[in-house]
């Protein structure tokens, strides 16, 4: 819901003249570039517990953070207030971080990235060996919106919110007589976003971002369970259906009668199938921050000197995408006011770009690719992931499992765990299958799935024709929390440790 | 509100305590039956560092008012940081237009106020401000930071340090007269190394250091142990699956002591979504354990005179002689379960030693087993208490360490889990608020 550049400028009382001024306060002390992130939020929670809706609340978080660069070096400093005297404050602490006492205020333009170079194309080593393209700087268009809204969180009536939470635990009930608790939660949020930056460009947003789970109890004898089953868009009020009450009631007693009949497998080393879609977590976590420039250029990713090079069999390609309409991920500026866009990581199994912020692209002598995001005007952006999913191959998923002889089949991961120098992962199966002589036979849980991500992409022997980009409330936590959603097809990887029973 | 920071101990001015006190007036003035306002400062300054150089400085201050709003038998929370005397009746109206929405919930309420703080006035009473935060500087900061750093070294690829100081300053009201406060500073320091081996293998390790007293907070220690956590893990080997004695180095033991302490929450009992649900008063663990709360212990990381509601904490038993002694049950929880209200939480939980010493002499007297140094990824089901973590440490024989393991999980259920401790030794890390010292137990399940 991309509003008019009044709108911004009105709802955070400032002016371009007075960003300006701003802006080359930051660089004051000898920095050569700065930036201005003003961000409005309004977040509402509602929770259905104990059979009614008893709990709600919102929350108000309004502020400018101004960051000021000198190479790749970052001063940060944030006001909660957008006083012309809290803000000079503000870029004066940033400022702090170039160290010298130079007085010429004038906000130099800086001739670094590869927007400035004369061709459209500039050849380059750091992307893989493809030309870069040169920079594209964009204009909000409310015409090209990837998150339009039709009904705004902020003025949707809390009794509608708190009926649809009612209907749709009442809806979960009615699944499973084995159910004895449900919780729902409906969250939402609007954010109103303006950023501008020492080159003069200004950039406006407006990001929803709503989420609906529920949490569910099971108890049948003695044992008992639980399931959790979300669904999270940016979108507005309009998403609360009963097409959405049916989809998370189904999903949220899916496979229950598995989970109680599951036991934890012997482990060892074992062919492993990721189901399609929400498997993808482990894309992300495994491989996708070892592509993250910062990591790169500090020289701790696993993929530090692997650009342009084989780290994969041919037919993978992996993406990381600001594009999908209403997604989780999906950006119309990323948090440094470049274009959301679709960056091929990995094409046809070869390294060909890592995701960058505007500091990593400026080492790199690359475009940045829209990757520079944060959890809010508290923090500065770094490189971070939006969708990220790897697209479709030419395998058959029912022919896939047929070709296992002894593995598992896992389609619902929790509490992955990666260490990014090292590349080894940790992931927590919540439910899955054995496969023994290609069909899948005993329900697991309770068990790991460890591996080393560089090895498990190599390591992969088909790739499905059933890429799907999960739905679900996925959180990326790096220090900083920003939305973003995953996604993989049906995947074949020859030889991760699971970790069993004895 | 105001950005003053030049006063003598915390942040907020008497200005700003009477500006939560109004919005009290105000709730109940619009309606409300009772309230609890929770107004919240804090600012923090950080230096980071890449290989030996300043890399990054940022400032901070926070400030929010969160209104705790009950009115017409409902309850609902509502936090703003555009807190002024101005728009304060106008956020209070909505908070309670939302309230009025939801269902009634008799049992929610403010505490009573016979188990509310007394005696957390000043902020100060634990000893948690140092006064030195307010002689730091930039320069002082870049000087800790950089005099902290081991770059360059042999083998290192990278270093990333990172240096702050803070200040959090908490001020609590309601509407029965309730006033507490506690005020806080920490200085911390914490650096990733990353290095590689001669095959081209890299490893990381970390190693961090913080105290609310600048004085003690050692952050030249840290690269050399970071360093030294990297460069063990050379030449990693496969090692039999099967049952070890399993030694828990303190830096991450308390990652087997949080599940537990979840399972005794009320919140967690009442939705029945607890492995502890049954076991207030019965003896579910082994002689050898015991843990109290150490939540008034006078200037330590964790302590706190008062709970999220002002419930006052107490230096108290959780698990006595294997006996769970107490739930963290919150007044809300305690209508709705008839269980006696204690805190939300416990403060600065320690597990009691049962002999001194640390993992050398826990290794010594086991002899044969694998020292876990790290988890990486896992979980554990909170309604059967089984796990399945990944873990990362080292085989050792006769006392001795032989070689790295990788690949390691460990499984089984975490009552049977403790009720297999061995030894709990007494190292405990002075920087934690939870205060669990290496741990030491028998036939842990171990695949790889």
């Amino acid at each position: 819901m991309i509003n008019t550049e009044n709108y911004y400028l009105e709802t955070f009382g400032v002016s371009r003249s007075l960003m300006e001024e701003l802006a080359a306060e930051g660089l004051r002390t000898g920095g050569d570039y700065s930036d201005l992130f003003f961000e409005s939020t309004w977040g509402s929670s509602l929770m259905f517990k104990d059979g009614e809706v008893t709990y709600g609340g919102f929350n108000v978080d309004y502020g400018v953070g101004i960051r000021v660069l000198k190479g790749e070096k970052t001063g940060y400093a944030y006001s909660e207030s957008t006083s012309r005297d809290a803000m000079i404050s503000a870029a004066r602490a940033a400022g702090a971080i170039a160290g010298s006492s130079r007085s010429d205020a004038a906000p130099a333009r800086i001739l670094t990235d590869a927007r400035d170079h004369g061709s459209p194309y500039v050849k380059s080593d750091s992307n893989g060996g493809r030309p870069v393209r040169k920079f594209f700087t964009g204009v909000p268009n409310p015409a090209a919106d990837r998150y339009p809204v039709l009904n705004d969180w902020r003025v949707c009536p809390t009794t509608d919110q708190a009926a649809f939470l009612s209907k749709l635990a009442g809806a979960v009930m009615q699944k499973d007589t084995r159910i004895v608790k449900v919780i729902a939660t409906l969250s939402s949020q609007m954010s109103d976003y303006l950023m501008f930056n020492s080159f003069g460009e200004l950039k406006y947003d407006t990001r929803p971002l709503a989420t609906v789970a529920v949490s569910v109890i099971f108890k049948q004898g003695d044992d008992m369970e639980s399931k959790a089953a979300s669904r999270s868009w940016r979108t507005g009020s309009e998403m609360l259906s009963d097409e959405l009450i049916s989809e998370i009631s189904a999903l949220a007693v899916k496979g229950i009668d598995e989970k109680f009949e599951a036991r934890r497998p012997k482990g060892g080393k074992m062919q492993v199938v990721m189901g399609a879609g929400a498997s993808g977590i482990l894309l992300h976590e495994a491989m996708g921050h070892a592509f993250e420039a910062d990591f790169n250029r500090k020289g701790q990713s696993i993929f530090s000197d692997r650009m342009g090079k084989r780290i994969c069999p041919k037919g993978i390609s992996i993406v990381d995408d600001a594009t999908l309409r209403a997604n989780r991920g999906s950006l119309n500026f990323d948090d440094e006011g470049v274009p959301g866009q679709r960056t091929m990581m990995v094409e046809d199994g070869i390294l060909t770009s890592y995701l960058h912020d505007r500091i990593s692209a400026r080492f790199y002598g690359v475009t940045p690719t829209g990757n520079g995001r944060r959890e809010s005007f508290r923090y500065e952006p770094l490189p971070r992931m939006r969708a990220t999913y790897m697209e479709g191959g030419d395998s058959d998923p029912q022919d896939i499992i047929a070709s296992v002889k002894k593995g598992i089949y896992v389609d619902d991961f929790t509490n992955g765990q990666v260490k990014i120098g090292e590349g080894d992962f940790t992931f927590y199966v919540n439910s899955g299958f054995l496969i023994e002589n290609g069909r899948k036979t005993m329900p697991v849980k309770d068990i790991n799935i460890i591996g080393n991500g560089p090895q498990a992409l190599a390591d992969i022997i088909a790739v499905g024709n059933d890429p799907v980009v999960d739905k679900g409330a996925w959180t990326c936590g790096k220090g900083q929390s920003v939305p973003v959603s995953c996604g993989i097809p049906t995947v074949l990887v020859n030889g991760l440790t699971v970790g069993g029973e004895q | 509100m105001t950005d003053n920071l030049n006063i003598n101990a915390g942040l907020l001015l008497p200005e700003d305590m009477e500006l939560a006190k109004s919005a009290l007036e105000i709730a109940l003035k619009e309606g409300a039956s009772k309230a609890r306002a929770n107004l919240s400062f804090s600012v923090m300054d950080l230096v980071a560092t890449l290989n030996g150089q300043v890399d990054k400085v940022t400032h901070s201050f926070d400030r929010s008012l969160t209104m705790y709003i009950y009115a017409d038998g409902r309850y609902g929370t509502f936090s703003t940081n555009r807190v002024s005397a101005d728009s304060l009746t106008e956020f209070i109206r909505k908070g309670l237009e939302t309230v009025r929405a939801l269902s009634p919930d008799p049992c929610r309420d403010l505490p009573d106020i016979s188990r509310t703080a007394l005696d957390a006035g000043t902020g100060l009473e634990l000893g948690l401000w140092d006064p030195e935060r307010n002689d730091m500087d930039p320069q002082r900061r870049r000087a800790i930071a950089l005099g902290a750093s081991i770059w360059p070294k042999e083998g290192l690829i990278s270093e990333e340090g990172e240096y702050s100081d803070s200040v959090s300053d908490l001020y609590l009201v309601d509407t029965q007269g309730l006033e507490c406060r506690q005020i806080e500073t920490s200085f911390e320091y914490g650096v990733e190394v990353t290095v590689q081996d001669a095959a081209g293998n890299r490893y990381s390790g970390y190693w961090w250091d913080s105290n609310p007293k600048l004085e003690n907070l050692n952050a030249d220690e840290c690269g050399p142990a970071a360093l030294k956590r990297a460069m063990s893990q050379f030449d990693p080997q496969d090692f039999p699956v099967g049952r070890y004695n399993m030694v828990v180095e303190n830096e991450v033991a308390g990652r087997l002591l949080t599940p537990v302490l979840n399972a005794l929450n009320g919140s967690a009992i009442q939705q029945q979504n607890s492995f502890l649900a049954d076991s207030l008063g019965k003896k579910v663990f082994p002689d050898n354990l015991t843990v109290i709360d150490c939540a008034r212990e006078e200037g330590k990381s964790g302590s706190r005179l008062f709970d999220s509601e002002g419930v006052a904490t107490s230096n108290s038993i959780i698990i006595g002689h294997g006996v769970v002694e107490e739930f963290f049950v919150t007044t809300y929880i305690a209508a709705k379960t008839g269980l006696k209200p204690t805190v939300d939480d416990c403060s600065r939980p320690k597990v009691m030693p049962t002999m001194r010493g640390g993992k050398r002499e826990i290794m010594d007297r086991l002899s044969d087993g694998i020292l876990v140094t790290g988890f990486n990824g896992g979980n554990s089901n909170p309604t059967t208490g089984r796990f399945s973590f990944g873990v990362e440490g080292f085989l050792f024989k006769n006392g001795k360490i032989l070689h790295p393991v990788r690949e390691a999980v460990i499984t089984g259920d975490l009552v049977t889990l403790w009720n297999n401790l061995t030894a709990a030794g007494s190292d405990y890390r002075r920087c934690s608020s939870r205060q669990v010292p290496t741990l030491a137990f028998k036939d842990v399940d171990f695949s790889a």
